[in-house]
């Protein structure tokens, strides 16, 4: 490919196109609501993104591969509920009840996985049930009440701005640069799109099916785990349903981002102005000042048309 | 499996049951595992078998029993909704606020029966005719109706009229003749040219438009039907509780799916009965009353409410796989 093609196939991306509508939201919100286009409101949505993008980056993985991942709310819940109560005192840095969370989450992953990929059960209704029993679980483990946080690392990941930057969207950066070298250079990366397209071809051509499922729903585990460990220390506390909200908006941000639902087609690069784009709708219908009927019906609304702007399937015939 | 009774006037009724009997060997055990419960509920509540105690248990059937129908309805056509609940809690409010008031109980019953099809030919329309994927659509539409249902009553309230609520969920059977109205309906649908169509276009939409199938009205109106089951559901719920509540539907999405796959309905269109998809829904609702009387406390149950459903999708799998 020319340099040319190159820059004019990068120009007409779908990732391209989703940070356009981004800029452009964001350029008109400017000019329309006093105090958006501050730089400090911007590095707080941005700061909000980067939950959703950690939420997302699993998701990603799995959407890609043709799955779902329904039980990501519930994980940030579980991380966000549990690392208080396996913190303990005798860490100062609390480095190990990270790690630990970190374990548990993946490890959730690891079972979605299992069942995805031995029992045959549809990602669907595997994440479903895994909602469902994590739901159960928490109520045991956490009562219903809030626990607050007592974690050195942790606060300082949710407050703390190294040259101005929060710590959290450091974070992201981070992540979202090993997600992307995971996903578009690597034979993993390759594996995943391979059964997304079609996992019978897949399997034949030699592919490890189940094991690659298993890792990347252990994958959106961890990355759910990370987004908790995040919300926690942006709020302080932990309550039971703290991550509920996380589960449309991961969905919407892959779907916005330009990966199809289908599986097969997709990438990162498109989630994460997906995320930043689902945050600034949100920002502005909060500045509409409406009533919370109305908030909903003009989210469902925006993320609707914004579909219809770029998520088309192809026609089948 | 996708077999579809013939409508020609010279089919013989031996004919007729035997493929309705062919048609029953994927959702046999599922019959057996529903059997069981039932006579595990009637042993711990023997109360089961009198005639209130049998109208209680059908009417906290009778809604999952609508809203697993409305999701196996789209997931035979190869489509699926995420807004069931949200469409329940619209019924619900709709009822709610309109048939205290001048619109009587006709005329409520009308809209909220009005709404359910406009809701779901509109999303039906979105889906099939502006070729979005129905998770997002459904999911961006659970929003919107979810929003629209807080607009029409903010927080709970609303009256229903006594005499309904008493009909619908006093003593009587109501709810079980209703639901029997409602499967012969359905059975009455699928001889239509649109019911004719639908397994076709979920099975194999391409080959199906090809053979000159209507897929796309199938589908809408499929989607359409969806929504009217799903706010006739909530008129119920309304009907049940007395009042109208903007987010009582929230439990129905997830419930309808899990009924529905529980009843042998495939994602991919083409795959299921809907008598599989109405014994799971009563296996569904079976299991949550026997835990109840068993004294589960509710974390035991969404415990073993999700070890359940996996055991159950998972086992029949296997057994594919040994064959």
């Amino acid at each position: 490919m020319s340099p040319k093609a190159r820059i004019m196939t990068v120009l007409g991306s779908r990732p391209f196109l989703t940070l356009l509508v981004v800029a452009a939201v964001w350029i008109v919100a400017s000019f329309a609501t006093r105090g958006f286009g501050a730089f400090g409101h911007l590095r707080y949505l941005v700061e909000l993104a980067a939950v959703i993008g950690l939420v997302a980056a699993g998701q990603t993985f799995v959407v890609i591969a043709g799955g779902i991942d329904l039980s990501v709310a519930a994980i940030v819940t579980v991380a966000a509920v549990g690392l208080p109560l396996v913190s303990s005192s005798a860490d100062p840095t609390g480095l190990s009840a990270i790690l630990l969370v970190l374990t548990m989450t993946t490890a959730i992953g690891l079972v979605n996985g299992l069942g995805v990929a031995y029992l045959r059960v549809h990602p669907m209704i595997m994440t479903l049930a895994m909602a469902t029993f994590l739901q159960g679980l928490l109520i045991i483990i956490a009562g219903g009440s809030a626990v607050s946080l007592q974690n050195p690392l942790v606060g300082w990941l949710g407050n703390a701005r190294p040259l101005g930057i929060p710590a959290g969207v450091v974070l992201w950066i981070a992540l979202a640069a090993i997600v992307l070298f995971v996903m578009h250079a690597t034979p993993f990366g390759a594996r995943i799109f391979a059964i997304g397209a079609n996992p019978r071809a897949a399997e034949l051509s030699g592919v490890p099916v189940p094991a690659t499922t298993i890792a990347i729903y252990g994958v959106s585990g961890l990355t759910a785990g990370l987004a908790g460990v995040l919300v926690l220390g942006m709020n302080g506390q932990g309550y039971v349903g703290i991550g509920d909200p996380y589960l449309l908006a991961s969905i919407a941000a892959v779907v916005l981002g330009g990966t199809s639902i289908l599986g097969g087609l997709g990438t990162y690069a498109g989630t994460i102005p997906g995320s930043i784009l689902l945050v600034t709708i949100t920002a502005l219908i909060t500045v509409v000042n409406a009533s919370p009927g109305w908030r909903s019906i003009l989210f469902g609304s925006l993320i609707l048309g914004l579909l219809l702007l770029s998520g088309r399937e192809a026609a089948r015939r | 499996m996708s077999v579809v009774p013939s409508n020609s006037g010279q089919r013989t009724g031996r004919l007729y049951w035997s493929v309705q009997a062919g048609r029953n060997v994927g959702v046999r055990g599922l019959f057996l595992v529903v059997l069981a419960f039932i006579v595990a509920y009637g042993f711990l509540f023997p109360g089961l078998f009198t005639m209130a105690g049998f109208a209680k248990f059908t009417q906290s059937w009778f809604p999952l029993a609508l809203v697993a129908m409305a999701q196996a309805l789209l997931m035979l056509t190869g489509g699926i909704s995420l807004a069931i609940g949200a469409t329940v809690s619209l019924g619900a409010v709709i009822a709610a606020t309109t048939m205290v008031g001048p619109l009587g109980v006709a005329g409520g019953s009308a809209l909220v029966a009005a709404t359910g099809l406009g809701i779901g030919a509109i999303t039906g329309f979105i889906v099939v005719k502006l070729r979005l994927p129905a998770i997002v659509v459904t999911l961006a539409g659970s929003f919107i109706i979810g929003g629209a249902a807080l607009l029409i009553l903010p927080r709970p309230g609303g009256a229903m009229p006594e005499w309904l609520s008493d009909l619908l969920a006093g003593n009587t059977p109501a709810a079980f003749l209703l639901l029997v109205v409602v499967v012969l309906l359905w059975k009455l649908y699928l001889a239509t040219p649109l019911g004719l169509s639908l397994y076709a276009a979920g099975e194999n939409p391409v080959g199906a438009y090809r053979s000159g199938v209507p897929v796309d009205a199938a589908r809408i109106a499929a989607y359409a039907l969806s929504g009217l089951l799903s706010t006739g559901a909530g008129l119920f719920v309304a009907a049940q509780t007395g009042s109208g509540d903007p987010v009582i539907g929230a439990a129905f999405t997830l419930n309808s799916i899990a009924a529905a796959v529980l009843g042998g309905i495939g994602f991919l269109g083409g795959q299921g009965t809907m008598r599989g998809a109405l014994a799971g829904s009563l296996l569904l609702s079976l299991m949550i009353s026997v835990m109840f009387f068993l004294g589960f406390t509710p974390v035991a149950q969404y415990v073993a409410q999700g070890l359940i459903i996996i055991g159950a999708v998972a086992l029949p799998q296997f057994r594919k796989v040994q064959r």
